[in-house]
C-alpha cells in the first residue's frame, strides 16, 4: 500500500519545473493557507464566545429592566386606596335606586380616568375594574372584543389568585383594542385589608411601548431579532410587530433558556441568547445572524483571500517564469549537445544572465571552442605530418635525387667499389623504410639523427670530397630514451645541401645535438644546430625569410618550404616557445638551430592515444587520397 | 519516505478543518448561565414543605370581639401560608396565666410564639426562656422590653395614635372640659406610651381641657361598664370619656346613653367598628378609632413566618394582603389608624 503510494507519488519522474512548482505549492502556498484558514476560525470562534457570554447578561439586565417596569405597573391598583371614596364605593353592597349605581360609577370612572389614564403612566391604555357584579372602565383606545358577564365568572371576585399579579396576554381573554395595539393586561385582586375581604378585580391594559423602549436601546441592528416569550412560547413582545401573538414553536428544543447557543438555521447558523425572567416566567430571546457578528472579520477574509489568490496567482507566473528561464536554457543546452555529438561544432549557448545557468552556458562555449580547436590543430598537424612525409617520400623518390643516387651506385658499380655499392644501397633501404614504415609522428633521436646520417652518406658518396660533415653528440642522456618530431632535420640538411653546393666548391656541414637553456620557455630544451659554411643569406632575404616561416607555410615547394613546415609543425605540437631560428652571415655561413622540449617517451604516450586514433582515421583518409592520386 | 508523511499529515489537517466546520448538531450550547446546583436542588424544597411551621400566638385574653377578630385574621394567614397556629390566651387579662400559656406552647413544641404582653415585666422572663430555647419570640398589640422579642408589630405609631385620640376628643368638646380615660391594663406597656402622648398634647394645644382620672378596665366589659358608670357619677362636669383599649368606648357609650348624657359627654376612643356602630348612631359615642384586627393577626402570623425563614421586616416592604409597613428600628408599624363614625361605619364588618 505504502510503496504503491510512493510509487505514484515519487517525483522522480516529474519534469524539473513540476518538480520545483509542487515544492514551492507544498511550501508556500498550503501553510499560508492553512494560517489563513485556521486563525480565522479561531477569530470567528472567540467573536461568537465573547458575545455568547456578554449578550445573556445584556439580557438579564433589559430582563431586569422589564421586571422593574412591571413592578411598577403592578404597583398601580394600590392608588386605588388613597381614595376613601373609592373604596367605600367598592365596599358599596347595593343600591336603592339605579342612579345610585349610576352616580357611583360616574364617581369610579372619573377617578379611573384622573388617576390611571391621565397618571404618570402613559402606557396605560386601559382599565377596568370589576367588583360585586358592577364594571368600572376607562379606557384611552376604543375595544372590542370582550364580554364582560363572560369575564365575570373568569375573573370575579370570587377568584382567588394564587399569586399577587397575574398578567393576561391578548389571546386568553380576546380583547381587542383599536388597530391592534400590543399590550398585556395586568390583573390584580383589591383586597379589603381591613375587612379582610375581596372587593374586586382590576384590569390594567398597558401597552408595550415600554418593553421596546427598554429593548431599543439595548439592540440597535435591524439583522438582529428581540423577543419576548412566555414558557409556552407565546410571543408576548417582537421586533417584528407582526410576530406579537404567534408562536415560537422552537422553545421546547432549545438547549438552555439562560445562556446562549449557536442554531442551524435555513438561512445561515445564529446566535441566540436567552435569559428568562424567574418572577414573571417570561424569556428574552435574543438571535443574531452569526455573519452578522463576523462582518468585520468576514470583510477581512474576503480582503485576505483576495490577496492571497492575487499573491498566489503572480508567485506562481513568476515561479514559473523563472522556471522557465532555469529550464529553457538547459533544454538548450541538452539539444546544442545532442548537435555537438552529431559533430556539429559550431553552436553557441547565448544566455545573458550572469548566474549558475550563465556560467554553465560560458563552460559549455568555451568547452566546444576548445574542443573545435583542438580538432583543428590536430587536423592540421596531421596535414603537416602528411606533407612532410610526402615531402620527405617525394624528395627521397625524387628523380632527380634518384637518379643521382643510382648514377653514383652505378658508377662505384663500375669502378667495381663492391662495399661502396652494397653500403649505398642499404642506406637508401633503410631511409625510404623511415619514411614510409613508421606512421607515428615521433621518433627517438637516435632514429632522426640516423637518418639525417643516412642521406648525408649517400650524398658523401656522390659529392665525395665536396662535402664533409660530422654530428656531434653532445646530450647526457641516450638517444634512445628522448624523442623528436620525425622529419625536422633532413629537411634543414637538404636545403644547405643544395644552396651550399650551388655556390661553393666544398660545405661542410656540422650537426649538434645538445640540451640548452631556453629563454623563452625557461627550462632546458633539446636543440639540434645545423651549421654550414655555405653563401649565408642576404639580410634582406633572411628576414622576408624569417617571416615565412612563421606566417603559415603552405606556401608552395619552394624555397624556405623545408624550414617552414618543420617550424610549423614544432610550434603546433610543443608551442610557441619552440621552433626554427635562423643565423646567417652573408658570405660565411648560415646556422639553423631546431628548438624542441625535452620529451620522453611517457609524454608521448600520455598525449598519444587521441593522436593515434586520429591518426588512423588520417591514414585511412589519407589511402583513400592515394587511391584517387592512382 | 518524509515527503509521504509530510503529504499525509497535511491531508489530515485538511480533514480535520473540514470537520470543524460541519458540526451536525442544530444546537451548540455556547454559553451557560443556568445554575447547576440550583436546579439540582429544585425539587429537594417540597420534599421539606410536609414540615409545617406551628405558631403560638398569645393575645392579652380571649373572647373579646378585638382579639377574636385578631384570631381571625391569623387564621387566614395560617391557611394562605401553609402554617399551624395555636391561638391560646387567659380568659381574663392575667399575666400569670399568659406566663403560663407561654410555658405551654413551649411544651407543644412551637416554632415561634407571637405575644401581645399584659406586663411586661413580669411575661420578661418566660419570653427569654423561650428565646434561650431557640424559638422565635415576636411581640404585638402590646409590646415588652427588647430582650425578650425580635421585633414588635405595632398597628400605629404610638405618637400619631395618641395625639390623634386627644384630637378627636379636643374636635367634639370644643377644646375645653374635663376629661377620663378607660385604659386597659394599668401596666400595659403600649396603651401607657399612648397616654403619654394623649397628655403631651393636651399639655401643648388644649390649655383649657384637663386629664381627671385614668382607669384600668382590665378589658374586662362589666369591669369598664362599671368604671364609666363611676366616672359619670364621681364628675358631674366631665365633657369627655377617651377609651385607651377596645373595650373602653363601647362600655363607655353604654354608661353615658344610661345617664341619658349622650351628647353631653363625648365618647371616643379605640374600639371596633361593630361593637360601636349603634352607639355611633345614636350620638352617645362621637368617634371610634382603630386598625383592623383581623389586619393586626394576619401581619403577625406573615411576619412570624417570614422570621422562621430568617426574613427580617424591612422599612417600606409591600407585604400582600396588608400594604406597606415602616420599620422602625426593631417596631414594626402596620399602617394609620382609622376613624369610624356613623357616615362610614357601615363599611367595616368588624
Amino acid at each position: 500500500m505504502i510503496s504503491k503510494l510512493k510509487h505514484r507519488i515519487r517525483l522522480r519522474g516529474f519534469r524539473l519545473s513540476a518538480k520545483l512548482m509542487i515544492t514551492y505549492v507544498l511550501l508556500t502556498v498550503i501553510p499560508m493557507w492553512l494560517l489563513g484558514y485556521v486563525s480565522y476560525r479561531q477569530y470567528t470562534k472567540s467573536i461568537e464566545e465573547q458575545i455568547g457570554e456578554y449578550m445573556p447578561r445584556f439580557l438579564v439586565q433589559a430582563n431586569a429592566n422589564i421586571k422593574k417596569h412591571m413592578d411598577e405597573l403592578s404597583s398601580l391598583p394600590e392608588l386605588l386606596f388613597n381614595s376613601d371614596d373609592m373604596i367605600a364605593i367598592l365596599r358599596r353592597d347595593s343600591y336603592r335606586s339605579r342612579a345610585d349605581l349610576n352616580r357611583d360609577q360616574f364617581e369610579m370612572n372619573s377617578y379611573l380616568a384622573r388617576t390611571y389614564l391621565n397618571g404618570n403612566n402613559p402606557d396605560v391604555i386601559g382599565v377596568f375594574l370589576l367588583s360585586k357584579n358592577r364594571l368600572f372602565q376607562s379606557t384611552k383606545l376604543s375595544y372590542s372584543g370582550l364580554d364582560w358577564h363572560q369575564a365575570f365568572t373568569s375573573y370575579g371576585q370570587d377568584l382567588k389568585l394564587r399569586t399577587n399579579v397575574k398578567v393576561i396576554l391578548p389571546r386568553e381573554i380576546g380583547l381587542r383594542f383599536i388597530d391592534n395595539v400590543p399590550y398585556v393586561l395586568i390583573m390584580k385582586q383589591i383586597e379589603d385589608v381591613d375587612n379582610r375581604k375581596n372587593l374586586g378585580t382590576m384590569f390594567i391594559a398597558v401597552r408595550l411601548s415600554f418593553i421596546s423602549t427598554v429593548l431599543r436601546d439595548f439592540e440597535k441592528s435591524d439583522k438582529a431579532d428581540l423577543w419576548l416569550m412566555n414558557r409556552s412560547g407565546e410571543i408576548i413582545y417582537h421586533t417584528d410587530p407582526k410576530k406579537i401573538g404567534t408562536f415560537d414553536d422552537k422553545i421546547g428544543e432549545y438547549p438552555i433558556l439562560n445562556g446562549s447557543f449557536r442554531e442551524r438555521g435555513e438561512d445561515g447558523p445564529r446566535l441566540v441568547s436567552v435569559n428568562e425572567s424567574e418572577d414573571l416566567g417570561w424569556v428574552l430571546v435574543h438571535s443574531v445572524p452569526l455573519e452578522e457578528l463576523t462582518e468585520r472579520a468576514d470583510f477581512v477574509r474576503r480582503v485576505t483571500v483576495m490577496v492571497f489568490v492575487g499573491v498566489v496567482v503572480a508567485s506562481i507566473l513568476i515561479f514559473a517564469l523563472f522556471s522557465l528561464r532555469v529550464t529553457r536554457p538547459l533544454k538548450r543546452l541538452s539539444r546544442l549537445m545532442k548537435h555537438v555529438e552529431m559533430g556539429q561544432f559550431n553552436v553557441d549557448l547565448q544566455v545573458q544572465s550572469k548566474d549558475e545557468i550563465g556560467a554553465l552556458a560560458n563552460s559549455f562555449n568555451s568547452m566546444v571552442a576548445t574542443i573545435r580547436e583542438l580538432i583543428q590543430r590536430n587536423y592540421h598537424i596531421e596535414i603537416r605530418q602528411k606533407e612532410a612525409e610526402l615531402y620527405a617520400l617525394q624528395s627521397q623518390i625524387n628523380p632527380h635525387f634518384m637518379y643521382n643516387t643510382l648514377e653514383t651506385i652505378s658508377m662505384a658499380v663500375e669502378e667495381g667499389e663492391k662495399e661502396a655499392v652494397v653500403e649505398m644501397v642499404t642506406l637508401l633501404g633503410r631511409m625510404l623504410r623511415f619514411s614510409v614504415g613508421n606512421k607515428s609522428k615521433f621518433v627517438t633521436i637516435a632514429q632522426e639523427v640516423q637518418h639525417v646520417r643516412d642521406y648525408l652518406t649517400i650524398q658523401k658518396f656522390r659529392f665525395e670530397d665536396r662535402l664533409a660533415f660530422d654530428i656531434a653528440y653532445t646530450l647526457e642522456a641516450d638517444g634512445e630514451s628522448l624523442y623528436t618530431p620525425k622529419f625536422v632535420l633532413q629537411p634543414i640538411v637538404e636545403n644547405a645541401i643544395k644552396y651550399g653546393l650551388e655556390a661553393r666548391k666544398g660545405l661542410e656541414l656540422h650537426i649538434a645535438v645538445g640540451e640548452e637553456f631556453g629563454a623563452r620557455s625557461g627550462k632546458r630544451d633539446l636543440v639540434f644546430r645545423v651549421r654550414d659554411n655555405g653563401p649565408g643569406i642576404p639580410a634582406e632575404r633572411l628576414e622576408e625569410l624569417e617571416r615565412t616561416i612563421r606566417e603559415d607555410a603552405l606556401a608552395g615547394r619552394d624555397s624556405g618550404f623545408g624550414l617552414s613546415n618543420v617550424n610549423a609543425r614544432i610550434v603546433m605540437l610543443h608551442g610557441p616557445d619552440y621552433g626554427v631560428q635562423l643565423h646567417s652571415i652573408h658570405g660565411i655561413g648560415t646556422e639553423v638551430a631546431i628548438r624542441i622540449p625535452v620529451t620522453t617517451a611517457s609524454e608521448i604516450e600520455r598525449s598519444g592515444h587521441g593522436e593515434e586514433r586520429n591518426a588512423r582515421e588520417e591514414t585511412r583518409n589519407g589511402n583513400d587520397s592515394h587511391l584517387d592520386s592512382r | 519516505m518524509f515527503r509521504v508523511t509530510a503529504v499525509l499529515l497535511l491531508l489530515a489537517a485538511f480533514v480535520s478543518a473540514c470537520q470543524i466546520g460541519g458540526h451536525p448538531a442544530r444546537y451548540e450550547v455556547i454559553y451557560s448561565m443556568e445554575k447547576g446546583t440550583a436546579s439540582a436542588q429544585q425539587p429537594s424544597p417540597p420534599a421539606e414543605t410536609p414540615r409545617k411551621y406551628t405558631i403560638g400566638i398569645v393575645p392579652k385574653l380571649v373572647e373579646i370581639p378585638y382579639f377574636n377578630l385578631v384570631e381571625d385574621g391569623a387564621a387566614e394567614a395560617a391557611e394562605r401560608l401553609g402554617v399551624d397556629i395555636v391561638y391560646k390566651g387567659p380568659t381574663v387579662a392575667d399575666s400569670a396565666q399568659q406566663i403560663k400559656i407561654v410555658q405551654e406552647l413551649l411544651d407543644q413544641g412551637v416554632d415561634a410564639i407571637a405575644v401581645s404582653a399584659n406586663d411586661p415585666e413580669k411575661l420578661l422572663p418566660a419570653l427569654v426562656k423561650a428565646r434561650q430555647q431557640g424559638i422565635k419570640v415576636i411581640t404585638w398589640d402590646s409590646d415588652t422590653y427588647r430582650e425578650g422579642r425580635d421585633f414588635f408589630v405595632n398597628m400605629v405609631d404610638a405618637e400619631t395614635l395618641g395625639r390623634h385620640l386627644m384630637d378627636t376628643l379636643a374636635w367634639n368638646t370644643q377644646e375645653k372640659g374635663e376629661f377620663a380615660i378607660l385604659t386597659g391594663q394599668e401596666k400595659a406597656a403600649t396603651l401607657n406610651e399612648w397616654i403619654k402622648w394623649i397628655k403631651v398634647q393636651q399639655e401643648e394645644f388644649y390649655p383649657k381641657m384637663k386629664l381627671v382620672k385614668i382607669a384600668a378596665t382590665d378589658d374586662d366589659p362589666q369591669k369598664a361598664y362599671e368604671l364609666a358608670k363611676g366616672l359619670l357619677a364621681e364628675y358631674p362636669n366631665l365633657a369627655g370619656i377617651i377609651g385607651n383599649s377596645s373595650v373602653g368606648p363601647p362600655a363607655a357609650a353604654k354608661a353615658v346613653k344610661e345617664a341619658g348624657l349622650s351628647g353631653r359627654v363625648k365618647v371616643v376612643g379605640l374600639s371596633t367598628p361593630n361593637m360601636m356602630a349603634d352607639y355611633l348612631r345614636d350620638g352617645s359615642a362621637q368617634i371610634a378609632t382603630l386598625w383592623s384586627p383581623k389586619k393586626l393577626g394576619y401581619l403577625t402570623v406573615v411576619l412570624a413566618v417570614d422570621a422562621l425563614e430568617g426574613k427580617r421586616p424591612y422599612d417600606g416592604q409591600n407585604i400582600r394582603n396588608v400594604g406597606i409597613i415602616r420599620v422602625n428600628g426593631d417596631v414594626v408599624i402596620m399602617g394609620e389608624p382609622v376613624d369610624f363614625t356613623k357616615e362610614n361605619v357601615s363599611q367595616y364588618d368588624f
